[in-house]
């Protein structure tokens, strides 16, 4: 399934979250939106791996990630791609409730 | 006092202006520079967009298209900023420099005091306003973006002389959820300039004197004239021919 979520999370800056998933994984996540992030590449590589992973660890990983990549990031919280997740989630099981 | 090299390069193309930022805070790195302030505009005028947001949720292609506006991708992160009647600055610096001390906001909020400096000195009195505005009357008057690049800090911005709202938002997508929490929620509304807030016409020629002045004053250093380097302005153009003015570039998210 695919959904995104359009809004402003506890970071402070908008964020676009587009999520393609199957089950209660991640088949792929796109972030786009008007934070900060350096250097740029590591935010990348953060952003990638969150793709194989349970939907319900998209913001630990990523904050793992972007740790890992030494990636300072200003205007967006790790925990705001669960908010914008579970919030994509739960408008899809409305769409699909009879 | 710390000295940097102030440069007032006039009107460039987006692609060459984003080109020498990058030139200059790569030369800063390398330390073939000093510290430098940039002042200059943007002809034609254009569309800027951050580095991590994707150009067809935040720009009208088609508009721009039709009006002969560039539309640049910046290495920047932040907002879409249509560039028009403006004085742009950008400021590039080591990370050691006091400016950049403590967190990414403090370090906003030092640089933001030149911008906030030369305003008084047009006559408006205006604040910055977290995360990275400057408003007067809470009216946004100046957006800034940074990122640090090799051990350098990389801030450049706008700051609003004159402001076309329809124009500005004839090419600028701006949803709802982005305004939501501000003071005040009507896009349109919440954008003005320095002609507006003074009523009269604040000229780029004018705005440089003041906004250098600013500067100096705000963050307590010595602006020393200079030209960019022959390698600077080669490296700005290159940049501006192989990575700004490429669509793969501007069209990468």
């Amino acid at each position: 399934m695919t959904g995104e979520f359009v809004g402003k999370g506890r970071g402070g800056k908008l964020l676009r979250l587009r999520l393609d998933w199957t089950g209660d994984q991640v088949d792929a996540v796109a972030l786009r939106g008007d934070f900060f992030a350096h250097p740029e590449d590591g935010f990348e590589a953060a952003e990638a791996a969150l793709a194989g992973i349970p939907v319900a660890a998209l913001g630990a990983t990523f904050g793992t990630e972007l740790a890992r990549h030494g990636v300072r990031v200003f205007g967006l919280e790790p925990g705001d791609l669960d908010d914008a997740a579970a919030a994509i989630m739960a408008r899809a099981a409305g769409e699909g409730a009879p | 006092m710390t000295s940097f090299r102030f440069l007032e390069t006039g009107h460039g193309t987006a692609a060459f202006n984003m080109g020498l930022d990058l030139a200059i805070v790569e030369a800063v790195a390398a330390g073939a520079v000093p510290p430098t302030l940039r002042f200059y505009c943007w002809k034609p005028c254009a569309v800027s967009i951050g580095y991590f947001q994707g150009v067809r949720d935040e720009v009208d292609l088609d508009a721009c298209a039709a009006r002969g506006i560039a539309v640049v991708r910046r290495v920047t992160g932040g907002g879409a900023v249509f560039h028009d009647d403006e004085l742009t600055y950008s400021i590039a610096f080591p990370e050691s420099h006091p400016l950049a001390a403590g967190s990414i906001l403090a370090s906003y909020k030092a640089i933001c005091a030149g911008i906030v400096a030369g305003l008084g000195r047009l006559g408006i009195p205006a604040e910055f306003a977290p995360l990275n505005d400057v408003v007067a009357a809470g009216r946004k008057l100046s957006g800034n973006a940074q990122t640090r690049k090799r051990g350098c800090v990389l801030q450049h911005g706008t700051i609003l002389l004159g402001v076309d709202v329809d124009q500005m938002f004839a090419v600028l997508r701006v949803p709802a959820e982005k305004m939501r929490g501000k003071l005040i929620e009507d896009v349109k509304a919440r954008v003005s300039s320095c002609s507006a807030m003074l009523g009269r016409t604040v000229g780029y020629p004018e705005a440089v004197t003041a906004f250098r002045e600013g500067f100096s004053a705000g963050l307590g250093v010595i602006l020393v004239d200079g030209a960019p380097t022959e390698a600077e302005l080669a490296a700005g153009r290159r940049e501006a021919a192989e990575r700004f003015g490429d669509t793969a570039w501007t069209n990468r998210r």
